[in-house]
């Protein structure tokens, strides 16, 4: 039988575990400091705890409880007309120091039997261990706390700031049914805080490294995403999308396969972002609702080049056309990735552009975990039937042969190679390097562009 | 404004640390202080003292500091006691519907608990049983 669960507070952690964590277990919350352990505790229990279901939080050594109300209260989980009635605080600390910490089993059965509560936090509960001196009495303490905390209906949770290595060496790890693992890393020039099940007894989870950040609500959790298990429906994509440009289309048969991605590499100024546009527009034009996630340009300067290239700004952005942009220096990518693929799952969208994957990659913080994650959004989009097309910089101007970012190119149905052809005027040309699925003109183009868009054509 | 300085404050405290900083203001101010670690205490220390002002947290022991509150505003022999809530969670509206004649939001700030206390001791020599609000 399914054992009941409960729920955490954060829509993307339950998703994590298939539900939340299983009752009457007894969960670490472990991690370094700041990583978000208490956030994520007190936003459990404000959100679950009920007068008839109430939770007990324990403060102990690490912090005065003082700080824990004063902290608490800048979330907007922290209900303080329930602290009293459903949440209430205890300072362990001062009740340890009084009594000893051998009598620690002793004082927490008085607590239950007091407060009947059905979930129970100890934090810092590591705090409480580097007091024990003696690994046998240490032992045999925790030992009688999880016999205590086991015998009495209650889901229970110890907060630490517990380092790797302490996970075979503390007793606490062996009596834990869950432990969850918080985590902070730091790229080249931010930090990132991600969430990871490192045990979970009698239940499943999704495993990896999930990313989240601290908001005003308390932690937003995104889930790592997943490849589809279902396969992509193929007699859908028996069907083509033109791409905004005629003569290109032309080159690719009639188009792009729908649910296909293509990958424009080329230098900047090389057209790329305008391709990307008259594609996308091209879809609003005919109902295909898109959304274009960049980086570079805001919306104002975006409409200004869209403005430029003939296209009705006002007219796209009635039908359907999003603009998603995000500053290069704030994303993240995990929420860009979870909000874009909930917006696909809505299944009102139709053609996505990516401008640009450098970006997208400098946001991450190593170079599988980008490549992963655009690879599961590619399936998302051929399940989903939505086309897309993703832009990527290259550094040489003139001399491009082939894509150094192998992984995308190859997980990519269609190749477009955009470049410079050196010359007294500077002229741009594509080639369409890979066309899966399609006969394709694979010789050198010129591109133009003019008040009326990019066409591309025979090299004179 | 007549005030008693020799009025006795009965302080519900949790926290050893806080308890000296209260003594040592309220002290300092002319006034008498007891103390009390936790609720159930605190009531019975207020039936028996019958203190001019009790100032309590909310987060304590036994019985919490809205409960103590309501409880001494229940009972014809303690309600004449002023209470000021004075506690680190902002619960304004809870400590005026428990019967609190004051609150404050902690950390400790000499001049307003000063002021406050001064302000409930002279409202209850004056037997005045208008609510003051302590902000």
């Amino acid at each position: 039988m399914m054992a009941d669960k409960i729920k955490t507070g954060s829509a993307g952690l339950d998703e994590i575990l298939f539900g939340g964590i299983p009752a009457n277990t007894i969960t670490v919350i472990m991690g370094s400091p700041g990583t978000g352990k208490t956030i994520l505790a007190e936003q459990l229990a404000f959100s679950q705890a009920t007068a008839e279901s109430p939770a007990l939080y324990l403060t102990t050594m690490s912090e005065p409880l003082e700080k824990f109300i004063m902290h608490g209260q800048s979330y907007s989980f922290f209900d303080s007309s329930k602290v009293g009635v459903s949440v209430f605080y205890e300072d362990l600390g001062l009740i340890l120091r009084e009594r000893g910490l051998a009598n620690l089993p002793e004082i927490i059965t008085e607590l239950l039997v007091a407060r009947r509560p059905r979930f129970v936090f100890i934090d810092s509960f590591k705090a409480l261990n580097e007091l024990i001196v003696s690994s046998e009495d240490r032992r045999s303490i925790i030992f009688d706390l999880a016999s205590v905390l086991s015998a009495y209906q209650c889901t229970s949770f110890l907060i630490g700031e517990y380092a790797e290595a302490m996970m075979t060496e503390l007793p606490e790890f062996a009596i834990a049914d869950v432990v969850l693992q918080m985590i902070k890393l730091a790229t080249n020039v931010r930090e990132e805080r991600f969430i990871r099940i490192e045990k979970l007894r009698a239940s499943n989870s999704i495993s990896g490294l999930h990313a989240f950040s601290i908001t005003e609500n308390g932690l937003e959790i995104y889930p790592r995403l997943l490849t589809p298990k279902v396969a992509p429906n193929y007699t859908a994509r028996a069907e083509r999308v033109n791409t905004g440009i005629k003569s290109l289309d032309e080159m690719i048969e009639e188009g792009f396969w729908r649910g296909s991605t293509t990958l424009v590499a080329g230098p900047p100024g090389a057209g790329k972002t305008i391709l990307a546009l008259q594609f996308i527009g091209a879809g609003a034009l005919k109902g295909e609702p898109g959304i274009y996630l960049g980086f570079q340009e805001n919306p104002t300067q975006l409409a200004r080049v869209m403005k430029n290239l003939g296209l009705p700004v006002e007219k796209l952005l009635a039908s359907g056309f999003e603009l998603m942009y995000q500053s290069p220096v704030e994303v993240q990518l995990d929420r860009v990735a979870t909000e874009l693929f909930r917006r696909v799952r809505e299944g009102k969208v139709k053609r996505v552009v990516i401008d640009a994957l450098g970006d997208v990659q400098r946001a991450s913080i190593d170079r599988q975990r980008f490549a992963n994650l655009i690879y599961a959004l590619m399936q998302w989009f051929a399940v989903e039937d939505v086309t897309c097309l993703m832009t990527f910089e290259m550094s040489n101007l003139f001399e491009v042969h082939g894509i150094s970012e192998e992984q995308i190119s190859n997980m990519s149905d269609n190749v477009l190679l955009l470049r410079f052809q050196p010359g007294v005027e500077m002229r741009r040309s594509l080639r369409v390097l890979k066309a899966r699925g399609s006969a394709h003109d694979n010789r050198e183009r010129e591109i133009r562009i003019t008040g009326e868009g990019l066409t591309v054509e025979e090299i004179k | 404004m007549a005030s008693d300085k020799r009025a006795l404050i009965l302080v519900v405290e949790r926290n050893p640390i806080v308890q000296r900083l209260e003594k040592y203001f309220l002290e300092q101010a002319g006034y008498t202080v007891e103390f009390a670690a936790d609720g159930e205490a605190a009531l019975a220390q207020a039936r028996e003292l019958r203190p001019g002002i009790l100032v309590t947290e909310i987060l304590v022991p036994k019985l919490d500091g809205l409960s103590l509150c309501h409880a001494l505003k229940s009972d014809e022999k303690t309600r004449d006691i002023r209470v000021l809530v004075f506690s680190h969670l902002h619960a304004e509206d809870r400590a005026r519907e428990a019967g609190a004649d004051a609150f404050l939001v902690k950390p400790l700030d000499e001049e307003r608990l000063i002021d406050t206390v001064a302000a409930l001791v002279s409202a209850a020599a004056n037997g005045e049983g208008e609510k003051h609000d302590g902000r």
